[in-house]
């Protein structure tokens, strides 16, 4: 068949399937996967409330929450055991794996949605949320982790601490700044060196930081995104250097690391071996299977941990609570870790919430009962929405690794936040 | 200064282990000729199971190490060398590159799969993840000792250094000082020369690739405490380190070491002293890739341009001939029923993966354009899809209806590809992806983390379009509206392919030289090749984060474009057709496998890296693999020809690079009998008198009958001939008589179509030059026979193991004495010539076929040669001797044949040879036909 002919049947192809379309998209104007139609919600039966959950499990980076499938499952569990929300028990499915893929993330909230047909998703916790936008047009109520921007704005998304990423316009958390003051017996005259990776998401941090604890009064006399963000580097001997001169020459009184584990590590280890004495603090580093290794439980001695939620030190009667039903989901003790707590505070917000909504369970309803919704003295903290997903819920404490354990060093407690320049 | 020392101090701990890597990857580049992506991963899995064992199994540390470095990786490197790379080396470059790159997620997915499997069985395993701060080989947590102030090394640093200075000298040892060091060395420098001399390349390449396996153990053994068990940071430290390799430019592994170290110790001064560069967010974390990217640029200016000519064989077209129904019917009848199917059968959730699997095609189709048409491997797509989607989502934003800011955004796409083609005008195969990778991984960590363009995690919001009636927020009308794109881009690229342009780039791909003197530019066809896909892929991305609603910069990463390039490769990426196919059946596959076949997700993970191991098989693609087979058997079976060439040039896509299927398209019937036809020269031996010689002797090298050449040309047609014992036989002949493939036949190199190789009476058709050279007949191959990197006694020491016998090669040629430790590759053509004849005279070989001995060689040197082959003869050895020079080779030979047109026109003692018969030999002509000497001579 000659060229011209041949394009000429494409051309003629095209155009038939084109007309294909614009004929079957007026006959489908309504949203393909249905959403409500009158009092029944999708996911929602006379009994039970389906509910799913996205987790990074399998991740190339060795960085896996998948003990959040745990968390959540333990209070569900609980929920069942008492007789459900509202005489409906809760059907979790159990999380999705998206294995830190955005692709996967959002195919794994449309399995959810379109196959599993859940009321709603909790929890969510993965290093990032591509499947959010369409959770949010399906009107998916989605609990989990705020660490992401997408827990801050969309009507169905919620942080189970709220969101926890500062916005323009919004507020900063001073839990970390006071905390570390309470530690240091007051900010006034010490000085902080903080550190964060080289990339977007350090310069953010620093940028956050930075205010955040000279607003607290500390004297921030170095903050910098310096450090490669690809691979944790073998040697700090290049970062040390300058902070521990930061301070006019001298070294801070307290280093401040905005990084990750396997960062903190090298930092610390080398920090230590500077001959540095001061404080030493991070946000993330609060995980008791450190204790399990020698050279991470050397590195993180004396660090002060920044948690969002009630330390598992604690001896309060929903800490107990909680342990239980972890202990009772897993089966047998295991060690405790934040992404427990992360599952756990999840499903235990949406669980608030649904109970507020009464009986009659619909996403409308759910969303409802969300817009005023508050209550007190929860491991978080108090939780307010729709303020949780503008900013956070602003509580946290200081634990400090000693001798192989970790202690409060700074009780949990609630902190006001400060306008964010 | 004290800070000086100390970043350098410190800097040689990742130099170290960088240059463990880099060495290794030198070792198996050279041994096998691929670039080995899944280093880092081998590395990985290293230190998983030094984890499991260790932590888990409570196994002592050095004792398992040992086991790991010494036993298990290179029985890895072993069994994948076995499987794949031996066969992979055959294949072309991209399908190398992308098998490697299957392993790269397929061995960690493994290693993970096991300790899974392992669980599930109730041994002691430790999870592998969220593992930090893991004890090494050393003392956990590490001793640390404060040399001065500032300066201080710890345990494990010391471990690597030490250790790292043993392998270096062990290897040093081994490579300089040992027999095997010597063959692998030899390997690195001229693979086809070893299997001449009959050291099995194979079983060499296996020994190397064992020992850079086992490298890339103990690289991963030694840093575990350093990277944890991240597959992810394994990778990139093997990318990195791949600096190194570039360095020592893939061949000499002392630079490769020195490289490694020097690489360790620059990342480390740059970190200290780079605060120039502070508001330039992303710089140090590039620094690795920015000195990767400079390297590669700076290698590249000293090497020939020539070298980037293909060695991808052009796919085969099993549909030639077919009708255009026959030939698009079905892909056109699919893409209907699809369209169809996304109104009728598919539930929501499917007609959302089927358009996710479109809109990766859309991107898809851009590696036929770059990788298919233009055989350059880029690595750098996902750049152009981000770059392209970012840009479209600032412009909505900011207002800007849909069609205007995909436009923008296929447009900066482009721009970009243009900025990533420079490289690509002076690099080609494995550099130029590496470059791309580089670029790919800069824009990640620079370009993309510029704050206005990325917009922090949030990304920007990319609504789906909606046109009058057609709303694209419905996934079905988006799946059909992009199955229209995608039918639109394969027509197009169809086309294009038939245009002057897609010719001009195909005269490109394959001949840049030959395309340059045609008139078509290589730097505009590269260019444009390069920006077309990258439009191409940037369109793609839009439409792709359209689908999503969203870009943000972490979407698609440097990594995804890899996975990508495998996805396509491992489907066929010379068919634009395929890549849809391959688009589909990445984005089905992993559901298709959750819900009817396993769980576990690391299977499917390992199953796609095992695509590689198909594609040993199938170079290809899978799309292609059954139609390629059923089309084999078909033209197995039927008697019919080949078309000829000039015809089906002029049919459409993949149709104009014929390959005929390799094996079976000798022309038995074609060649006319040999030389019944050719008058009054005298015959040569009857064929019935082969195997025996005159007077009952037996031949020592006997060729009958044998018809042979190269996939398309025939060049042998039934050349008989036969050499004794302690005789001479020149073999005279015009350019393109077939002398060479003679050679190459009578040395194993090629196996004849048809026709019998007899050595000593015994057949030796099938066999290969390995056993062939061992059992004693030996090719001299046209230019040098000798290894350039080894010195003069190393070259001798191959032939000549025993020390005495080069002593006595030295006591013959004091001029070679003289400079015994000079590389040979400085020594004069004569000389040369000469240490490659020399050791033959002290223990002379049953059978000697030299290539043009006296090629290139002054006159004096010429006799110098012709004495020493006169003297192998009177040792006892049968030479087959090919000359163009034919006066000289009179005086030494005592018999001689003419070959022409791919027979031997004439044969018989030297001293029958007439004059006329010369100039027969030399113009390919009959000397009795002089109306034809004239036309070619008086010719305009």
């Amino acid at each position: 068949m000659p060229r011209r002919n041949r394009i000429r049947t494409f051309a003629a192809a095209a155009a038939l399937l084109l007309a294909a379309t614009a004929t079957a998209c007026n006959s489908a104007a309504t949203p393909a996967s249905g959403g409500e139609k009158g009092g029944s919600a999708r996911g929602v039966s006379d009994d039970s409330i389906k509910v799913g959950g996205i987790v990074s499990m399998t991740t190339s980076s060795g960085y896996s929450k998948k003990d959040t499938d745990l968390g959540a499952k333990a209070r569900y569990d609980r929920a069942n055991a008492e007789g459900g929300v509202h005489g409906r028990t809760i059907d979790y499915l159990g999380a999705e794996d998206d294995g830190q893929d955005p692709a996967k993330n959002l195919a794994s909230a449309r399995k959810l949605v379109q196959r599993d047909k859940v009321f709603a998703v909790s929890p969510m916790s993965s290093v990032a949320f591509s499947g959010a936008d369409f959770l949010n047009r399906e009107r998916v109520p989605t609990f989990g982790w705020g660490t992401l921007p997408q827990f801050c704005g969309p009507e169905y998304i919620y942080g189970f601490g709220g969101c926890m990423v500062p916005m323009p316009g919004g507020t900063i958390t001073q839990s970390w700044p006071e905390g570390l003051a309470d530690v240091m017996g007051g900010a006034k005259g010490k000085s902080v060196a903080i550190l964060a990776n080289d990339n977007d998401a350090g310069t953010f941090a620093i940028r956050t930081y930075k205010q955040g604890f000279a607003a607290a009064g500390f004297d921030v006399t170095y903050a910098k995104a310096v450090v490669p963000a690809a691979s944790a580097p073998s040697d700090w001997s290049a970062y040390t250097k300058e902070i521990l001169r930061s301070d006019g020459g001298k070294a801070p009184d307290a280093v401040v690391s905005v990084m990750q584990t396997p960062y903190n590590i090298g930092l610390f280890t080398a920090v230590k071996r500077s001959g540095f004495k001061g404080v030493i603090t991070d946000p993330t580093d609060y995980d008791p299977g450190l204790l399990a290794k020698s050279a991470s439980r050397k590195a993180l001695d004396g660090v002060h941990v920044l948690l969002t939620f009630e330390p598992f030190e604690s001896d309060s009667a929903r800490m107990q609570q909680f342990k239980a039903d972890i202990r009772k989901a897993a089966g047998k003790d295991v060690p405790l870790n934040m992404h427990m707590m992360t599952g756990y505070m999840s499903a235990d917000l949406f669980l608030a919430v649904a109970e507020k909504a009464g009986r009659d369970l619909t996403t409308a309803s759910f969303q409802k009962a969300a817009k005023g919704f508050s209550d007190k003295d929860t491991m978080v903290g108090d939780r307010e929405l729709p303020k949780g997903q503008k900013e956070s819920f602003g509580c946290g404490a200081l634990v400090q690794l000693k001798n192989g354990r970790y202690e409060v060093s700074s009780p949990f407690k609630c902190y006001e936040p400060i306008p964010f320049k | 200064m004290a800070d000086l020392l100390g970043f350098v101090l410190s800097g040689l701990v990742s130099g170290a282990l960088y240059a463990l890597l880099a060495t290794g990857l030198v070792l198996s580049y050279s041994a096998s000729g691929l670039f080995n992506f899944a280093h880092g991963a081998t590395a990985y899995l290293c230190a998983l199971a030094f984890h499991e064992l260790h932590s888990g199994f409570g196994w002592p540390t050095v004792p398992t190490a040992l086991l790991l470095v010494c036993v298990i990786a290179p029985g890895l490197g072993w069994a994948l060398d076995r499987l794949m790379f031996r066969k992979l080396a055959r294949v072309g470059e991209t399908a190398q590159i992308v098998a490697t790159i299957g392993l790269l997620v397929a061995l960690p997915a493994l290693g993970l799969w096991i300790v899974e499997v392992l669980e599930q069985a109730g041994a002691p395993v430790k999870p592998a993840e969220n593992q930090f701060g893991l004890p090494g080989v050393g003392p956990s947590p590490a001793v640390s000792w404060q040399l001065m102030d500032g300066v201080g090394v710890d345990s494990d640093q010391l471990i690597t250094w030490v250790t790292t200075a043993v392998v270096a000298a062990g290897l040093w040892l081994l490579l300089r000082h040992t027999p095997l060091g010597l063959r692998l060395r030899a390997v690195v420098d001229n693979r086809s020369l070893v299997e001449l001399r009959g050291m099995s390349a194979d079983r060499l390449s296996s020994v190397a690739w064992m020992l850079s396996s086992a490298l890339a153990g103990l690289a991963g053994v030694l840093a575990t405490p350093l990277l944890g068990l991240s597959a992810h940071d394994f990778t990139l430290f093997l990318f990195v380190s791949a600096t190194a390799a570039v360095l020592g430019r893939f061949a000499s592994i002392p630079l490769a070491f020195a490289g490694g170290l020097a690489l360790g110790v620059l990342q480390n001064l740059v970190a200290g002293y780079a605060s120039f560069a502070d508001d330039l967010t992303g710089f140090r974390t590039a620094v690795p890739f920015l000195i990767l990217f400079g390297g590669l640029l700076m290698m590249a200016r000293r090497q020939r341009t020539a070298g980037t000519a293909a060695v991808d064989a052009p796919p085969l077209d099993y549909l030639a001939g077919s009708s255009w129904t026959r030939r698009w019917g079905p892909w056109a009848a699919g893409a209907a029923l699809l369209a169809i199917a996304f109104y009728t059968v598919t539930t929501p959730f499917w007609s959302g993966i089927l358009a996710q699997g479109l809109a990766v095609s859309l991107v898809l189709l851009s590696f036929t354009v770059v990788t298919g048409l233009g055989a350059m491997v880029s690595l750098a797509q996902a750049t152009f899809v981000t770059g392209a989607a970012l840009v479209a989502g600032l412009l909505m934003s900011r207002g800007w209806p849909f069609l205007g800011a995909a436009l923008v955004g296929t447009c900066a796409a482009a721009l970009l590809g243009a900025v990533v083609a420079l490289p690509a005008l002076r690099l080609g195969g494995r550099s130029l992806a590496l470059a791309t990778l580089a670029l790919a991984f800069l824009a990640d960590q620079v370009l993309f983390q510029t704050g206005w363009l990325r917009n922090g995690d949030t990304g920007w919001e990319i609504p789906r379009p909606v046109f009058g009636p057609i709303d694209l927020g419905d996934d079905r009308a988006m799946g059909v509206a992009l199955l229209v794109l995608v039918t639109a881009v394969v027509a197009a690229l169809s086309a294009l392919r038939n245009s002057p342009t897609g010719r001009a780039m195909l005269a490109v791909r394959s001949a840049p030289a030959a395309a340059m003197a045609s008139g078509v530019s290589v730097v505009r066809t590269k260019l444009l090749l390069f920006t077309l896909s990258a439009g191409l892929a940037g369109f793609g991305g839009v439409m792709y984060a359209s689908y999503n609603t969203r870009i943000t910069a972490t979407d698609f990463t440097a990594m995804t474009g890899l996975i990508w390039l495998a996805v396509v490769v491992a489907a066929g990426v010379r068919r634009p057709q395929f890549a849809v196919v391959a688009g589909l059946v990445f984005a089905l596959m992993p559901h298709l496998i959750a819900d009817y076949v396993t769980e576990s997700v690391h299977l499917p993970v390992i199953l796609f890296g095992l695509a590689g191991l198909a594609l040993a098989n199938d170079p290809d693609g899978y799309a292609a693999a059954v139609s390629v087979r059923r089309y084999r058997r078909r033209r197995a079976s039927s008697p019919t020809p080949p078309l000829p060439e000039s015809l089906r040039r002029r049919r459409g896509w993949s149709r104009s690079s014929p390959r005929p299927y390799r094996g079976t398209d000798a022309e038995p019937n074609s060649a006319p009998p040999a030389f019944e036809e050719r008058g009054p020269g005298r015959s040569p031996e009857a064929p019935q008198a082969f195997g025996k010689g005159r007077g009952g002797e037996k031949d020592a090298l006997a060729l009958h009958g044998i018809h042979a050449g190269y996939d398309t040309a025939a060049v042998l047609h039934g050349v008989h001939l036969t050499v004794r014992a302690g005789e001479i036989l020149a073999l005279l002949g015009p350019n393109g008589a077939g002398k060479t493939t003679t050679c190459r036949v009578a040395a194993g190199i090629l196996t004849p179509r048809t026709g019998q190789v007899l050595a000593d009476g015994r057949d030796v058709t099938r066999t290969g030059p390995v056993p062939r050279s061992r059992a004693g007949t030996l090719l001299a191959p046209e230019g040098r026979g000798i290894f350039p990197a080894l010195t003069i006694d190393e070259n001798l020491a191959l032939h000549l193991p025993d020390r005495t016998d080069r002593d006595a090669v030295y006591e013959r040629f004091p001029a070679l004495a003289a400079r015994r430790t000079v590389s040979a590759g400085s020594l004069s053509g004569g000389e040369q010539q000469l240490l490659a004849l020399a050791p033959l005279l002290q223990r002379p070989p049953k059978v000697l076929i030299a290539d043009e001995p006296s090629l290139g060689l002054a006159p004096r040197v010429v006799d110098e040669v012709f004495r020493l082959l006169a003297e192998l003869r009177d040792a006892g050895t049968a030479l087959l001797l090919v000359e163009e020079k034919a006066a000289e080779i009179l005086g030494v030979a005592d018999r001689v044949a003419y070959l022409s047109q791919g027979r031997v026109s004439w044969c018989g003692p030297r001293a029958e040879v007439e004059a006329d018969r010369l100039t027969e030999a030399y113009l390919g002509i009959a000397a009795d036909d002089p109306h034809a000497t004239r036309t070619e001579v008086s010719g305009p």
